[in-house]
């Protein structure tokens, strides 16, 4: 499981998971990728991904509390596994070190 | 708690699809988060947003997440269905040859289909964009003579009828009327000194309302006030980058010279580009107001007062609730009303119609229209190319009926054991429905395909523009989908009743088929094949032929070695021009190479000036005939060779030009009855209210294509021709002599545009239109040669197999491998003559009523039928050969051991 590679969207899923602490599911984390990447993200895309997440064990979930606003229906609400917060760090830790590596960021200016 | 209000109304369809699809467990946190997106939605974008948003949403959820319950039953039917489909494929796996053709020729004939459908889509489009199309009219007028021609352009009313119209008829809304910028003009926008020549029929006058009538959208300004300057010129995008590059050309000036009212003109608008399927196609768009002031120097509309003024065209529109006859009726009343004593006094008959914007693209003809109708379609063509796609299509499924059962024997086990294992007809019949809807649904797909891919080829042949825009129809996918489904049905049914009534013990006990009928259906069936084949060759042969006849007959002039120089159109001294244009033909024609020069307002191929009633002076005014006059500069009939049968050309003497000097044709002298070429030079010709002396009598020339008789044409002389002057030359450096004619041109006529062209080149353009229908007709030929080529491989592939017994015991008793070719062949050979004598009358049917739009033709020879038949022997016996081979070298020890 550990080796399996995360996608740039999966991510920032699992991100906004974090962010979210125990309140995430569907249209929440839609709501809070879209605000942090600025683009458009269809509903199906998320729940998919959740899933396959939580197949992957980076997430776990549990039914939560039904409000009106859901036409009395109850939501489904991810937290992040140890499994998933390590991936996540391994894949900062990457990102870091190359970041580091570029020589003096000159050129980005 | 309930959900309150009408707001939650989520799409109940959408909301069934889902759980149809959704395992329980998903389900409510779905349905919860959709529904929380959808208010916000709604709140934000409004309920159609939301709706489809939703829409879109359920459809990703369902691929994303879908167990397809229905497809997860484990009951009979269904694993029966999935065996199906897995047999299906394997068996296409099997025989990859088979499948290959099969799928491949039913591919192409649905692709030629498609496109063919989408030319007449697009064809049928043609105007349909206008907001109020049904009650948009275009005026036609006939006027009709007794004893003369009648008036060849209807659609001619004059500018009277419009406004008389719109005052004393309450039904009609308004009339727009249209005049193309006659003579053609220079336009340039001296700020940045760019100078182009433009053609009359891409500036036209319009009346104010053109732009609210018709559907030809602003990118800036405003169609209302578009037009309120007489000096306002409105242009197209491609125009406004011509002219102004990326400068906004709005409030610009645009300098026009040369034609009916020059003068300097504000850009008040800039249109985006024009749709192609409108008729209606332009560049530049004036007031009509404008060229009723100044048109001519005012001169323009004082003619008849309006009522026979030419080359106006009048649209209305009327009322919605309006009774179009009746509207019709009182237009003839309101015309009888003006016209009566006039036409009484000229024996003239007029008679109003009007037809319906829609129907002017397929019902309209290039010569009465004189071009303001661009690209014309015609209906029958369209009619034409449905029965072809139809024909494609059917023959395809024969092939595909053909290949199936060809493979029938090795189907034939199969079946046996089958139904000894208990297998019910009824489901072997899906077996065989599921293979033809397979394979139908691949062709389809690579139909799709391969019609994008035809359609940029087409459209070069038949100098169209149409993109592949059926597919964004959703009419079109449903259709689509029916048609796939009907043609799997059709063409699976008759191989799905053939191998299902095998009887199992036959099948198993050894392959004891039907004995090949003399005449079976498929041999009717492949007849038909050779013959739309056979015929197809011989009619492209037959329009290539008459191409080249036209090409290579004598013009009664000569058009080769003639450059042809435009004229120039501003910076012109017009006091003096006369003398100016002399100094300029000697100078041009003071060089080794240049042979003749001479000014005309046209030249053959690019049309005649003026058409109108002609009569021999004295005759009765009834009397006209309708002749053909060009504006010939001195030294013309000289330049292209004409043949003097009596008297001679006129030259430029200005004591001698009154009357104005005329050469005609030999037909002229027929038509105003005029007896003999040297009697003619005695008498003088009467028409636009002057008269005018026959100086000379040329024989017949062809300033037309081919495709036109002898009509009566009038060479009627000027000095100050300047429209196109005609160079004869000695072609040996021709890129000395255009310097040398270039430089003359630019001293005597700076700020010019400099253009030419070959005369010859120009002449045979005409034949445009002939060439693209024989290239048109060339592709339908390849196609249908290699739909009835598969055919015919299926039939000899199914013979081959029937005799393959019969083959092996004769080669045991020492037949030659070509002996057993020559007994597989023969039978398609006979088939193939048999079509030959179906094919040639058919051709000569249409071969004759295809060359009568032709005055002269080319004749039937034994060649357009030989050449032909020999094509496609030589196609057939390839392709029976290729077969016919492998089935004469398998070894006997094969075919007979398991007896």
């Amino acid at each position: 499981m550990e080796n399996k590679s995360l996608g740039e969207f999966e991510e920032l899923v699992l991100l906004a998971v974090c962010i979210m602490d125990g309140e995430a599911y569907g249209v929440a984390v839609k709501k809070e990728v879209e605000k942090h990447s600025g683009r458009s993200i269809l509903l199906g895309a998320v729940h998919i991904t959740l899933y396959r997440l939580q197949d992957k064990g980076l997430l776990r979930s549990e039914m939560g509390g039904n409000t009106d606003k859901r036409g009395d229906r109850r939501k489904r609400l991810f937290r992040i596994t140890a499994a998933g917060m390590k991936q996540l760090r391994a894949v900062q830790d990457v990102r870091k070190k190359m970041w580091n590596l570029i020589p003096q960021l000159k050129f980005v200016l | 708690m309930m959900p309150s209000g009408n707001k939650r109304n989520t799409p109940k369809v959408a909301d069934w699809l889902l759980s149809k699809f959704i395992s329980e467990n998903l389900l409510e946190e779905f349905y919860g988060d959709l529904l929380e997106i959808y208010d916000g939605r709604i709140s934000t974008r409004g309920r159609v947003y939301a709706n489809m948003m939703y829409w879109i949403d359920i459809l990703h959820l369902i691929f994303g997440f879908a167990s397809f319950k229905t497809f997860k039953r484990q009951n009979n039917p269904f694993v029966m269905h999935k065996h199906y489909l897995i047999v299906s494929i394997r068996n296409l796996a099997q025989t990859k040859l088979y499948s290959f053709v099969n799928i491949l020729s039913l591919a192409i004939g649905m692709g030629a289909a498609l496109t063919i459908f989408q030319y007449i889509y697009f064809e049928l489009s043609y105007d349909k964009m206008h907001d109020n199309l049904e009650n948009i009219y275009r005026i036609s007028i006939d006027k009709i003579q007794p004893k003369g021609d009648p008036y060849p352009y209807p659609y001619e009313t004059g500018y009277a009828v419009g406004v008389a119209a719109k005052s004393e008829i309450p039904e009609i809304d308004q009339y727009v009327r249209l005049h193309k910028y006659s003579g053609g003009a220079t336009i340039s926008n001296s700020d940045q000194n760019k100078t182009f020549s433009e053609d009359a029929l891409d500036i036209l006058f319009v009346d104010k309302p053109f732009l609210k009538v018709f559907y030809f959208p602003l990118k800036l300004g405003k169609a209302e006030s578009a037009f309120n300057d007489k000096f306002s010129i409105v242009i197209t995008e491609q125009m406004a980058q011509k002219y102004f590059g990326s400068e906004n050309p709005m409030g610009k000036i645009l300098t026009v010279s040369g034609g009916v009212s020059p003068g300097s003109y504000t850009v008040t608008g800039i249109l985006d580009p024009l749709p192609l399927n409108s008729h209606l196609q332009f560049n530049f768009l004036l007031p009509l107001e404008n060229y009723m002031e100044y048109g001519w120097g005012g001169a323009a509309t004082k003619n008849d007062d309006g009522w026979s003024s030419p080359d106006i065209t009048t649209y209305i529109t009327i009322e919605k609730s309006a009774d179009i006859d009746l509207v019709n009726k009182k237009l003839n009343v309101l015309i009888n009303k003006y016209r009566n004593e006039k036409n009484l006094h000229e024996g003239i008959i007029e008679k109003a119609s009007l037809q319906p914007v829609g129907e002017i693209h397929l019902k309209s003809d290039p010569d009465v229209d004189q071009g303001l109708v661009r690209n014309n379609g015609n209906s029958l063509d369209i009619t034409f190319f449905f029965i072809i796609a139809f024909f494609i299509v059917i023959i395809a499924w024969v092939n595909y009926i053909n290949l199936s059962t060809a493979r029938s024997i090795h189907r034939a086990k199969e079946v046996g054991v089958r139904k000894s294992v208990g297998a019910l007809r009824k489901q072997l019949i899906s077996q065989f429905l599921t293979e033809a809807i397979v394979v139908n649904s691949i062709s389809a797909c690579l139909a799709i395909g391969i019609a994008a891919l035809a359609l940029p080829f087409v459209n070069d042949i038949i100098q169209k523009e149409f993109d592949f825009t059926l597919v964004e129809l959703p009419m079109f996918w449903i259709g689509y989908t029916t048609f796939i489904i009907l043609g799997s049905l059709l063409s699976g049914f008759f191989p799905a009743f053939i191998l299902s009534s095998f009887k199992p013990i036959s099948m198993i006990g050894g392959y004891k088929l039907p004995k090949p009928g003399t005449f079976s259906l498929r041999s009717g069936l492949l007849t038909f094949q050779f013959l739309i084949s056979l015929f197809l060759i011989s009619a492209t042969y037959l329009v290539y032929k008459q191409i080249t006849f036209m090409k290579s007959q004598e013009l009664g002039m000569d058009i080769e070695q003639i450059l042809v120089l435009k004229g120039p159109e501003v910076n012109l001294d017009r006091s003096n021009l006369e003398s100016v244009l002399e100094a300029f033909r000697k100078k041009i024609a003071d060089h080794h190479s240049i042979l003749a020069v001479a000014a005309s307002s046209s030249v053959p191929g690019k049309g005649y000036n003026t058409g109108l009633g002609i009569r021999k002076l004295g005759d009765p005014a009834d009397a006209d005939k309708f002749g053909r006059v060009v504006f010939s500069g001195f030294g013309l009939p000289e330049a292209y060779n004409l043949e003097f049968l009596a008297g001679k050309s006129p030259v430029q003497d200005r004591s001698d030009l009154s009357p104005v000097p005329v050469v005609i044709n030999e037909e002229a002298v027929h038509t105003f009855g005029l007896s003999t070429p040297e009697n003619a030079i005695q008498e003088q010709l009467f028409f636009k209210g002057d008269t005018f002396k026959i100086a000379g009598v040329v024989r017949n020339f062809h300033w037309h294509s081919l495709a036109d008789a002898h009509t009566p044409y009038l060479l009627e002389f000027y000095g100050d021709c300047r429209s196109y002057f005609s160079i004869k030359m000695n072609l040996s450096n021709t890129q000395e002599s255009l310097t040398h004619i270039e430089s003359v041109y630019n001293s005597f006529f700076p700020g010019n545009a400099f253009e030419y062209f070959f005369l010859e080149d120009e002449f045979n353009r005409q034949y445009q239109s002939d060439v693209q229908f024989g290239n048109l007709f060339f592709l339908f030929t390849v196609l249908a040669i290699f739909i009835a080529s598969v055919g015919l491989f299926a039939l000899v592939s199914y013979s081959a197999t029937l005799r393959i017994k019969e083959i092996g015991v004769r080669k045991i008793l020492g037949a030659s491998t070509s002996s057993l070719m020559i007994l597989l062949s023969k039978e398609y050979l006979r088939l193939l003559m048999f079509a030959s004598i179906f094919a040639i009358p058919a051709v000569l049917f249409w071969g004759n009523s295809w060359l009568n739009n032709y005055a002269f033709k080319t004749g039937f020879s034994a060649e357009l039928f030989i050449f032909p038949l020999g094509i496609l022997t030589g196609i057939s016996l390839s392709t029976v050969g290729y077969r016919a081979l492998r089935a004469a070298r398998t070894n006997p020890v094969d075919s007979l051991r398991t007896d």
